[in-house]
């Protein structure tokens, strides 16, 4: 229990100051809806139009808010041991009664339960606030987004808790974490792989693949992309997995 | 002097990885172009046109904000964290002078970033046979340079504000996303310059959007504002470590 507390109140305030821009920015976007949405329709090339699906889509699931969403992971995945060996505080963690693995494997849960918090508030917020608006955004559409988030994110959040295995520096993993994760969106990018649709940042907003009903009035996704969310599952385990064999043979 | 090195010495993993990724990026962008420009740009562009897009508007720009961002990170509260203030604070040198210098350094590593696009297209080019008019990459350095001040100083006074260990990061991270949101407001927009937009010159008077080309002089007075407002989060962050109380 105590190592729970510990992760916890090493992550705390990234995770809290997170949660409070993340519920701040969705509610901004619903409340102020008509503005937004007024603005939006005179840029050139902004898709905009009567629906509120479509701007709920624009801002929160393809624009704004996930971007805020994807950077926030890159700081929950921050921290552990040869940052407290930096500081000079990694024999005292180490010299607790509980292996390497609990201890790295604890810090994971309590980020993957933050990361699963965050990704899971918009999906509370916006369906609720969207009535008290009159207007209805589907709770079934935000939660699938969420899923994606979910998935998604953990791929995110494995890559940087890799790289702050891996490396001491303060800002060195994050700044790591972001150009990995750059290359790894350019390679994906280019044109021999682009039938394969491997792009995190298209998969997480369904880019490509909202279709609109009958009265074109809402707009929403298909079945959640399995195989590809897949094979992200499977590249995150193989990540947190190395960064737990890292820290095992950790020469301190 | 030694302070100049103790700044270098804080940052430069920082801004050597940044480097870099970004000279990296640049390489690839030119010499992978026809693979890149199939899957990012538009494939009928011309090259100036691909170069723009996924250089000075979108690819590359944004990342190079972000690292702007974490170049400002840093400074006595961290390293009060670290028990290292006192060293720093029982040298002979007044706060506002730790401040300045590390504000200097950090905007000199910014000038050379955002020099490192021109230099690498222009100079790689000729190799895929093409070519990119220096003075457009230059003009868009100068654009990088001072935008990306501007940038850099929101880490920066994040950094003398917030304490805990990325803490500063990820607040400045979010000013950055609430001011790009609130300077796309209609009531903002008309008073407030988009930082984004000035750096690709999407959009603005300064830029023909027919060729990706910057045209006449750069916005100066533009510039001069952003420089204006970046030298005074500077100097607030000044004011804010000096009543530091410790």
């Amino acid at each position: 229990m105590m190592l729970w507390h510990k992760a916890w109140r090493e992550t705390r305030t990234r995770f809290l100051v997170s949660a409070v821009a993340l519920v701040a920015f969705s509610a901004a976007i619903v409340l102020a809806q008509v503005p937004i949405r007024e603005h939006a329709a005179a840029l050139p090339g902004f898709r905009s139009g009567p629906s509120y699906s479509l701007h709920i889509y624009n801002f929160v699931y393809s624009g704004l808010l996930k971007t805020a969403f994807i950077w926030m992971i890159f700081f929950l995945g921050l921290g552990g041991l040869p940052r407290e060996q930096a500081q000079g505080t990694a024999g005292f963690t180490l010299a607790l009664p509980v292996s390497r693995l609990r201890l790295v494997s604890v810090r994971m849960a309590v980020g993957l339960a933050e990361l699963t918090a965050l990704a899971l508030a918009p999906a509370l917020i916006i369906p609720a606030l969207s009535l008290a608006i009159h207007q209805y955004y589907p709770l079934s559409e935000a939660l699938h987004f969420s899923v994606l988030w979910i998935i998604c994110g953990t791929t995110i959040y494995a890559m940087t808790f890799l790289f702050s295995a891996m490396l001491g520096g303060e800002y060195t993993a994050l700044v790591v974490s972001i150009v990995v994760f750059f290359v790894l969106d350019l390679i994906v990018s280019l044109a021999p792989l682009q039938p394969y649709r491997l792009k995190l940042l298209h998969i997480i907003s369904e880019f490509g693949t909202m279709r609109w009903d009958a009265q074109h009035l809402v707009l929403s996704s298909g079945p959640l992309p399995w195989a590809r969310l897949a094979i992200f599952s499977v590249a995150s385990v193989a990540m947190l997995w190395t960064a737990v064999r890292v820290t095992q043979r950790q020469n301190f | 002097m030694m302070l100049c090195y103790k700044a270098w010495r804080e940052s430069r993993t920082r801004f050597l990885v940044s480097a870099l990724t970004l000279a990296g990026f640049c390489c690839a962008f030119v010499l992978y172009h026809h693979d890149a420009r199939t899957g990012i740009g538009d494939q009928s562009a011309s090259y100036a046109g691909y170069i723009w897009h996924i250089t000075y508007k979108s690819y590359l720009r944004d990342l190079f904000v972000l690292l702007a961002l974490l170049l400002g990170a840093g400074g006595l509260l961290r390293e009060r964290s670290y028990r290292t203030s006192a060293f720093t604070l029982a040298l002979p040198q007044t706060r506002w002078r730790l401040v300045s210098v590390r504000a200097a350094v950090g905007m000199a590593e910014l000038g050379m970033l955002s020099l490192l696009p021109a230099l690498v297209i222009v100079s790689l080019s000729p190799l895929i046979h093409e070519s990119y008019p220096l003075m457009q990459a230059l003009k868009f350095s100068v654009l990088w340079t001072i935008c990306g001040t501007f940038i850099f100083m929101i880490g920066f006074l994040s950094s003398v504000i917030f304490d805990g260990e990325y803490t500063a990061s990820l607040v400045g991270f979010f000013a950055l996303l609430l001011y790009s949101a609130v300077v796309d407001l209609p009531a903002v927009e008309r008073y407030v310059g988009d930082i984004h937009d000035i750096m690709s010159g999407a959009g603005m008077p300064y830029f023909r959007q027919d060729a990706f080309v910057l045209a006449g002089p750069l916005p100066w007075s533009t510039l001069a504002n952003i420089l204006l407002v970046s030298l005074v989060m500077a100097a607030f962050a000044g004011v804010i470590t000096r009543r530091q109380d410790f």
